[in-house]
């Protein structure tokens, strides 16, 4: 039998549990999707045998599609990316079934071979464990998902919440109890970066929707969704394979029909139904300047080279998720918006991480009371976490260049290290004494980050990785200076219960 | 977008901001040691949202509507930052910062605008 | 969190736990159906093009999620809360069979 209580009550509540109970998979979705800004940066500095050259796509295309016709003639599809700046490797793609497995591997635009380079996942592991978590792609995205779903619903419970947002906009009083201290900076890193905030979790969850809410294209399109997306305006109209075996053109002369009817060369060509008498080219260009995420695409007959069609006119609808999705990837920024988002993103990893100590703190037992199991395990979780994944970070940095560049199985070995380190990390700090932890927890990985630039410097020593190397320097250095703010002894001011029970509700 | 047009917006941003903190009873108290004075308040109230204001109106200009707004709401949430860690390390900095605000963002000026 | 940890322990604490835990399934499992339900409705009644439908019905489909989960727990009561989201959940499912997807065959 409830009693009626007020709505800020319940929603004050509703922050608190559906906070907490994300808050450690949010940091860790927070911290690799901010760092996936730099995706491509962090994947070249994990792959430095890779060097930029001016090869001519097309011939490089050519090259990688008969790497692709001896690998597997009878795919349902290829993709492949030609060189850009972005990567100096040609990227394949090649599978047999829409729903996987999806086979992949670096070619050297040169040769068509596959490129002499050490083998990792480079930034890309970041990238897919932000939206997968590194499990089965259903099973990870549902996961991120519904936790997306719910950081949602605790950002309008803690709007409703914040009784003073305005009058307390500029707050952070750390010269006042602890508790005190930390609800300020929760509140300003939450409230600061909220339209960022907004923004990424709706937009995360509209990237992903035609997996978690498909429902709008299984009832209008009985679930065809190839339909919706050519007549949205998102892809080209596809058409089923021949049956009877065809001659198709040398690739690279569709990419050079594709280059000068676009004037710029493809970003991924991909083949449909290879070595069918229907086989169908697409070439994918880069997204046109502005915030949407739409690809100009042209289809070409791959026996004959004829243009066949092009992606439809997005309308007003289509065009606004299209924002949505851009807006999340950030694609379009320059290096200076690039940043800012990542700043952005960086505040958002510190709402969560501030509001998970929070947590502990608010709920710290007054004088000698032992505390409670639940209380222990959330303090053992935050540890965990915000500790342990920056020290998962630097084993797999460190691996990447401390891993023989022949070991079998190597990228394997990378990721494998990664998980060895975050947990080591967390269990590591189940031991350390009470009044220690938080120093420990981020001194250690903040040395091991500290040691990257050093790593790279004595084994690699490339000037470009310079601007990685200073990255990974700071934030070693902002882990220690964590590290050394834990350990200073805070000058908690003996007050009475009530009055912090007063300051908690004011 | 360049980075003078975002170093423009992210300036005229702290100035608005460091007027609209200092209009608050609490921060004037932690800056000037005094509370603020009633004729005071409102004007540095109009300067706060002429300060922000400007800074929309530089970001639209230099990079338009597309990028222009969210260039903008970043340069909020950065500048609001600053004062924010001003007012809690070092108050008495921030009557300082925000008038050396001016006249360099007058000095960006001419890198940020295109052409 | 202005309401503050005492007070919102309290609200737990004064009601049952179990109130609390049937509140939070209905808020995720019936949040989802009647978002679900309102996404495959907007997809056949909204003006426009049949693909604009369903683009501007997906995007707004978590934003009808989350309103209701504001309110199963904003509700005064968990009778409160459960009635009215049935309610909803019944008018758009009567209200997508007026709109024909219930329907067998190609759709119109």
């Amino acid at each position: 039998m409830n009693r009626p209580q007020s709505v800020r009550q319940s929603m004050a509540w509703l922050h608190t549990w559906s906070g907490l109970v994300v808050g450690w998979v949010l940091f860790a979705v927070f911290v690799t999707g901010t760092a996936s800004y730099y995706r491509a940066e962090i994947s070249r500095w994990m792959r430095p045998e890779l060097v930029h050259s001016n090869l001519d796509p097309a011939a490089a295309v050519t090259r990688a599609a008969a790497f692709l016709q001896t690998t597997m003639p009878d795919a349902l599809g290829w993709s492949i990316r030609p060189p850009s700046t972005e990567n100096p490797a040609v990227e394949v793609y090649w599978w047999r079934d829409p729903a996987g497995p999806y086979h992949h591997a670096l070619l050297d635009p040169a040769t068509g071979e596959q490129a002499n380079v050490r083998d990792t996942q480079g930034g890309d592991f970041l990238y897919r464990f932000h939206f997968e978590l590194n499990l089965p792609p259903i099973w990870g995205r549902w996961i991120v998902s519904a936790c997306a779903m719910i950081l949602f619903i605790a950002l309008i419970s803690g709007i409703i919440t914040h009784r003073r947002i305005f009058a307390d906009f500029f707050t952070f009083r750390r010269d006042r109890s602890a508790q005190r201290g930390w609800l300020d900076a929760h509140n300003v890193a939450g409230v600061l970066a909220l339209p960022f905030h907004l923004m990424i979790v709706y937009t995360g969850l509209v990237t992903l929707s035609s997996m978690v809410m498909p429902w709008a294209e299984m009832t209008a399109y009985r679930g065809d969704l190839l339909r919706y997306y050519a007549e949205a305006g998102l892809m080209v109209p596809g058409r089923p394979a021949a049956g009877r075996p065809g001659e198709a053109l040398p690739l690279g002369a569709i990419v050079t029909r594709a280059i000068a009817a676009q004037s710029e060369t493809p970003e991924m060509v991909v083949v449909s139904s290879p070595g069918d008498a229907a086989a169908t080219v697409t070439a994918y260009f880069v997204e046109l300047p502005g915030l949407a995420h739409l690809h100009p695409q042209i289809a070409y007959d791959a026996v004959t080279g004829a243009e066949i069609g092009r992606v439809g006119e997005a309308g007003t609808a289509t065009r606004t998720g299209a924002v949505m999705v851009g807006i999340h990837e950030a694609h379009f920024a320059a290096a200076p918006l690039r940043f800012l988002f990542f700043l952005c993103g960086v505040m958002g990893a510190a709402t969560v991480a501030s509001g998970l100590v929070l947590w502990t703190v608010a709920r710290a037992p007054r004088g000698a009371k032992p505390e409670g199991l639940g209380l222990r395990l959330v303090r053992f979780l935050n540890l965990g976490t915000i500790g342990g994944l920056p020290a998962g970070l630097a084993a797999y940095f460190l691996a990447n260049r401390l891993l023989p560049v022949n070991l079998a199985g190597r990228a394997d070995w990378e990721v494998r290290l990664f998980f060895l380190a975050w947990i080591a990390a967390a269990l590591a700090s189940a031991f350390y004494a009470r009044t220690r932890a938080w120093s420990l927890t981020l001194a250690v990985p903040g040395i091991a980050v500290l040691a990257i630039p050093a790593v790279d410097a004595l084994i690699v020593g490339e000037a470009r990785f310079l601007g990685f190397d200073a990255a990974m320097a700071v934030l070693g250095l902002l882990l220690l200076v964590g590290a050394r703010l834990a350990s200073r002894r805070r000058l908690v001011r003996r007050r009475t219960e009530a009055i912090l029970h007063r300051t908690a509700e004011a | 977008m360049t980075a003078p047009a975002l170093v423009l917006s992210l300036l005229l941003a702290f100035s608005g901001f460091s007027a609209l903190a200092l209009s608050l009873e609490r921060h004037h108290r932690a800056v000037f040691r005094s509370p603020v004075p009633r004729s005071r308040s409102g004007g540095l109230r109009a300067a706060g949202w002429a300060g922000l204001t400007l800074s929309f109106a530089t970001a639209i200009a230099c990079a338009g509507w597309s990028f222009g707004p969210v260039q903008w709401i970043g340069s909020l949430t950065f500048s609001a930052l600053a004062v924010v860690a001003l007012i809690a390390y070092r108050p008495t900095w921030l009557r300082m910062a925000a008038l050396a605000a001016l006249p360099l963002a007058a000095l960006t000026l001419p890198l940020a605008l295109p052409g | 969190m202005s309401a503050g940890a005492g007070s919102a322990r309290g609200w737990a604490a004064h009601t049952d736990r179990a109130v609390v835990a049937a509140r939070v399934i209905l808020a995720g499992a019936g949040g989802y159906a009647v978002a679900a339900l309102a996404t495959g409705w907007l997809a056949l009644v909204l003006p426009g093009s049949r693909a604009e439908a369903v683009s501007a019905a997906t995007i707004a489909s978590f934003a009808i999620m989350a309103a209701a989960v504001i309110w199963v727990f904003a509700a005064r009561t968990l009778a409160r809360a459960a009635l009215s989201l049935g309610l909803v959940a019944a008018l758009l499912s009567v209200g997508l069979w007026l709109a024909g997807a219930f329907q067998t065959g190609a759709p119109a």
